[in-house]
């Protein structure tokens, strides 16, 4: 040490004593270090409480259902009938109500709407509706048009990517050495594939499609009408016999398929896996700027699916991934503990609210360690904030004060109108025919319930803090909570300034000075 | 950029528990006095903490409305507290 050094240090310990001695400074010292140690105290607990909060609590009454709750036939979802030629045949009935009593119109059809869903026109003139923002939808629905998953996202099963060949499950069963590590590299796999939350439930049948239903169209059958032109066609009448001319030459007949006899195994878990939606994409719904997310999201929901499944076949145990067939998503997004259902009928996963698409694959491992339904108190801020069903578009969504059994929205007192729910179970139920039929006139798929929802928070610390105590604040504060969100400029719909910053959010990708969550996350890259 | 923030909110939080203290060397207040003014110094920091992120996320709206509904609540109680309820202590030496 040299000589100026040690002259130093002695200067500073006499500083320091001369302090100590002087009782106001003393006083001060102390009360400085007791407040730095309540604040690194305080702040330390209240991230050891946020983040326990986060993990929810395992909610053991869920699912609450009636004493006949069973699974729900596939036929019978919305999307399966507004694809399936037969069932327009099959059931007029239901096309002539939803027409009477929503659209004044009782030749109403569903059907002949499809072949030109999302081929209208560009307005350049309307902001999310350019043909820049056509092209970028377009863009994201190009991977699934070019394969089977144009029809896969519409339900039909044994598709492409979701296939139930098993041929290549590999004869050697590999064996972890515990349930914990099995589920702990099943849950590696697909947060390496693209997966936010991964979670594995057991297989529960009543969330299962069961008959499962193919409309049997065809990849085939739809270009075949493309390339005829049939998409860009307005007049309904040639539409329709556009429809039947290609139902015949490709010979479409729509099948029941049984778990028991068509399924290839027995399935015993169903790992459910979570892809986000890109926050300011979305934010710019209804429009088909908000349509790339979406398009973007099918591919990403197949090809990880179809990742993990493949991964169990290499383990030696048999596996079908899919999309929105074979199961309730919402329902097997609960059962593996990944989130709530919202009153928009969506799976709401903290951190991320509904922003995210869910996949499955269903198989007969089963050394794993599985996990349970939980709570975060989302479902119980839904009966306080209706902000969803205020964006709707279509007065879809249901706003009832409580959750219940059956829907009881407009004309549920008209016979057979609630074809399309699958009632029993305690939640909120929406009109899904109102939704698609909205879709189909605005020509893209919406997403305002989402973009709106209170919980779709992008990934910064105070949207974590409003989680965190989210279950232990009181009603009133719940509403006051969903008030305030639109008021501090989040979920707004219908917004052209959301497609104008959405168009900004390029910017700085040469550098990006947070490789945290760049998709999905806000604001520029 | 957010762990930026934390660190820069951990210096606030802890010059925020330094000027506490130097406030109790210099006034005297009542313990509703001091609740307040502490109270109020979290909430003018939450506010900064909560609009900083939201500038971040590029939702400035959120910013702005955090500093009006915390922040300057915050800053009133700090300063109603010490006009109310501040007595200057008087030096014995
Ligand atoms: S997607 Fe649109 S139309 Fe459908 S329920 Fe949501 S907001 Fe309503
Ligand atoms: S907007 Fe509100 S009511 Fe609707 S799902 Fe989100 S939190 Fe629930």
């Amino acid at each position: 040490m040299t000589t100026k050094n040690i002259s130093q240090n002695e200067t500073a310990n006499e500083q320091l004593e001369a302090d100590l001695d002087n009782p106001e400074r003393r006083t001060l010292l102390k009360r400085a270090a007791i407040g730095g140690g309540a604040v690194l105290a305080a702040g330390m607990g209240s991230y050891a409480a946020g983040k326990s909060s986060v993990q929810g609590v395992p909610d053991l009454s869920w699912p609450v259902v009636t004493d006949d709750f069973k699974s729900f036939p596939q036929r019978n979802t919305v999307l399966s009938y507004a694809i399936s030629p037969q069932q327009m045949m099959r059931h007029p009935e239901r096309n002539e109500q939803f027409g009477r009593l929503n659209k004044n119109n009782p030749n109403y059809n569903f059907q002949v709407q499809v072949p030109g869903y999302e081929f209208k026109p560009w307005d350049n003139s309307r902001p999310g509706f350019t043909q820049l923002d056509h092209a970028l939808q377009h863009s994201s629905w190009f991977p699934p048009f070019s394969t089977e998953l144009r029809l896969a996202g519409l339900g039909t099963p044994n598709s492409r990517f979701y296939s139930w060949d098993q041929s290549d499950v590999e004869l050697e069963q590999y064996q972890f050495g515990s349930e914990k590590e099995a589920s702990d590299a099943i849950r590696a796999a697909a947060k390496l594939y693209g997966a936010v939350r991964c979670g594995i439930a057991r297989r529960d049948k009543r969330f299962d499609y069961d008959p499962i239903y193919d409309a049997g169209i065809t990849t085939e059958m739809m270009n075949s009408l493309e390339s005829q032109g049939v998409h860009k066609l307005r007049d309904y009448k040639q539409v329709a016999g556009a429809m039947q001319e290609a139902m015949k030459e490709f010979k479409v007949q729509d099948r029941e398929l049984t778990w028991e006899h068509d399924f290839p195994f027995v399935p015993k878990s169903v790992i459910v896996l979570a892809v986000p939606m890109d926050y300011d994409n979305l934010a710019t719904a209804p429009s088909r700027t908000s349509g790339a997310t979406v398009g973007d999201g099918y591919t990403k929901m197949a090809t990880l699916a179809s990742s993990i499944a493949k991964f169990i076949k290499n383990l030696g145990f048999q596996a079908v991934a899919c999309g929105n067939d074979l199961g309730s998503s919402v329902a097997y997004g609960i059962a593996a503990g990944l989130g709530e259902g919202g009153r928009n009928n969506q799976l709401l996963v903290p951190g991320y609210g509904p922003r995210v698409r869910i996949c499955k694959v269903y198989t007969d491992f089963e050394f794993v360690e599985y996990d349970q339904a939980h709570t975060w108190g989302m479902t119980e801020f839904c009966k306080s904030c209706k902000k969803c069903g205020e964006a709707c578009p279509s007065q879809a969504i249901d706003m009832s004060d409580d959750t219940h059994f059956y829907y009881d929205g407009e004309h549920s007192d008209q016979p057979g109108y609630a074809w399309g729910n699958h009632e029993g179970i305690k939640k909120f139920h929406t009109d899904a025919k109102k939704c698609f039929d909205y879709w189909l006139e605005s020509d893209n798929d919406c997403g305002a319930c989402a973009a709106a929802c209170t919980f779709n928070e992008p990934d910064y610390w105070h949207h974590w803090f409003i989680m965190a105590i989210n279950p232990y604040t009181p009603k009133f504060i719940h509403s006051l909570m969903a008030e305030l969100h639109p008021a501090f400029g989040y979920g707004s719909t219908e917004d052209p300034a959301k497609v104008k910053k959405f168009w900004k959010t390029g910017e700085g990708m040469r550098v990006n000075e947070t490789n945290r969550h760049a998709f999905g996350a806000v604001g520029k890259a | 950029m957010q762990l930026l923030q934390w660190f820069l909110m951990g210096i606030m939080f802890t010059l925020g528990s330094i000027g506490v203290a130097y406030l109790s060397t210099k006034v005297k207040m009542p313990w509703y006095g001091w609740s307040t003014v502490i109270i109020g110094s979290i909430l003018v920091l939450f506010g900064i903490g909560w609009s900083g992120a939201s500038f971040l996320e590029g939702v400035a709206q959120s910013g702005a409305m955090a500093l009006m509904l915390m922040s300057m609540p915050g800053v009133l109680m700090v300063v109603l507290a010490y006009r109310y309820f501040a007595t200057q202590i008087v030096s014995k030496s």
